[in-house]
């Protein structure tokens, strides 16, 4: 019983694994901090399961446990790395040698998102999976008129971090 | 094209970079241990149980002379009854504090799981304002005791000018301040690192109301 419903779990997050990655690329900088994050979405997945009763989509749900993982349960482990001040010299250069193509802008746009704040990234992450302001306010628990107001609010901080 | 629109179509072609991690590689993951802060405030919370268990019981056991002022102590109902209330009070904080462990959930929205986390460690802080307030009590109702029932301290006491007094007063109050101070700098250490970040989220979510 246990083993089906373990076998059950693992398949459908194989199948949908990339909406962890995808929750980790914008919480965290490096690849350790990314597989730990990773390790505790998954741990946390795996005990809600059990709850799980199909009456929401698999992806959907995930999205929720995902997000929260990040936002409220997640404690950095001692492994790892603060890579903080590596990646604020780093935009400092960049930002220096600003340059018009598409590639140099893109790496502006991740370290602008990564200088947000958790529930901005947030917003961010679900704005980039094209989610609704319905879901988006009831993912995190705001009314649908305040998600709105704090996107416009976030790509605004995103333009000015980028065009200072 | 507009910033956000290109982050969007780079975030879309990225779909397929991601690692694809194998059903051998992820059933292992189900089994590691956790560090999500549910689960050490959860630890903090039986620790600080039995830290405080321990503390009112322990040098019953351990000294011999303490045991049989205690047990003497027992015949004055104002102990018995305080007694009474402590033992109460712990059973009332392990209820509450299953209640809220309960109704701690992964899948709700992230507000309301914040909130839950947050009541859970207000339980705890409860329990831990009432165990200093009990000792703030009891220190000068042991003095009381130690003057009713210790004829030397009785003798030492009365023979003393108002300025001694003052003093034993004085000293009485200060020490009682200090070793409250001194565990509430503690706990606001504990769980100021323990839960700085998720209060942040939370009073940024809670922004979003006003």
């Amino acid at each position: 019983m246990n083993k089906e419903l373990e076998h059950r779990f693992v398949e459908q997050l194989q199948q949908h694994q990339n909406i962890i990655h995808k929750v980790c690329r914008l919480y965290t900088n490096n690849a350790d901090a990314h597989n730990d994050l990773f390790q505790e979405i998954t741990i946390q997945l795996w005990r809600a399961f059990p709850k799980f009763r199909g009456d929401s989509k698999f992806s959907t749900w995930m999205y929720r446990v995902g997000l929260n993982t990040a936002i409220t349960l997640y404690r950095k482990s001692k492994r790892r790395i603060n890579t903080q001040e590596f990646d604020s010299v780093q935009f400092k250069i960049k930002a220096e040698e600003y340059d018009d193509t598409e590639e140099e802008q893109l790496k502006l746009l991740y370290n602008a998102i990564h200088q947000l704040n958790d529930i901005e990234k947030a917003l961010v992450f679900l704005y980039l999976e094209d989610k609704d302001y319905r879901e988006i306010s009831e993912t995190l628990g705001i009314t649908e008129v305040n998600a709105r107001v704090k996107m416009n609010r976030v790509k605004k901080k995103l333009r000015t971090i980028l065009n200072p | 094209m507009d910033e956000l629109e290109l982050l969007k179509k780079d975030w879309k072609k990225a779909e397929t970079g991601y690692k694809n991690l194998t059903d051998l590689e992820i059933y292992p993951m189900l089994h590691k241990k956790s560090s999500s802060i549910i689960k050490t405030l959860f630890y903090i919370s039986i620790a600080e149980f039995v830290f405080w268990i321990l503390v009112n019981t322990l040098p019953y056991f351990l000294s011999d002379s303490y045991r049989e002022k205690l047990d003497a102590s027992y015949e004055n109902p104002l102990f018995v009854g305080l007694s009474l209330l402590s033992f109460g009070v712990i059973i009332l904080f392990i209820y509450l504090l299953y209640n809220s462990y309960k109704s701690i959930s992964i899948t709700d929205n992230a507000k309301r799981l914040m909130e839950s986390i947050l009541r859970t460690r207000k339980v705890i802080k409860y329990y831990v304002i009432f165990n200093l307030v009990m000792i703030f009590i009891s220190i000068p109702l042991s003095l009381y005791f130690e003057f009713n029932q210790n004829p030397e301290f009785h003798d030492q006491v009365a023979s003393m000018n108002s300025t001694q007094m003052l003093v034993l007063y004085a000293i009485t109050i200060v020490m009682t301040g200090v070793i409250i101070l001194i565990f509430w700098l503690f706990y606001r250490l504990i769980y100021g690192i323990l839960l700085r970040r998720l209060n942040r989220n939370y009073v940024e979510l809670k922004k979003l109301e006003v």
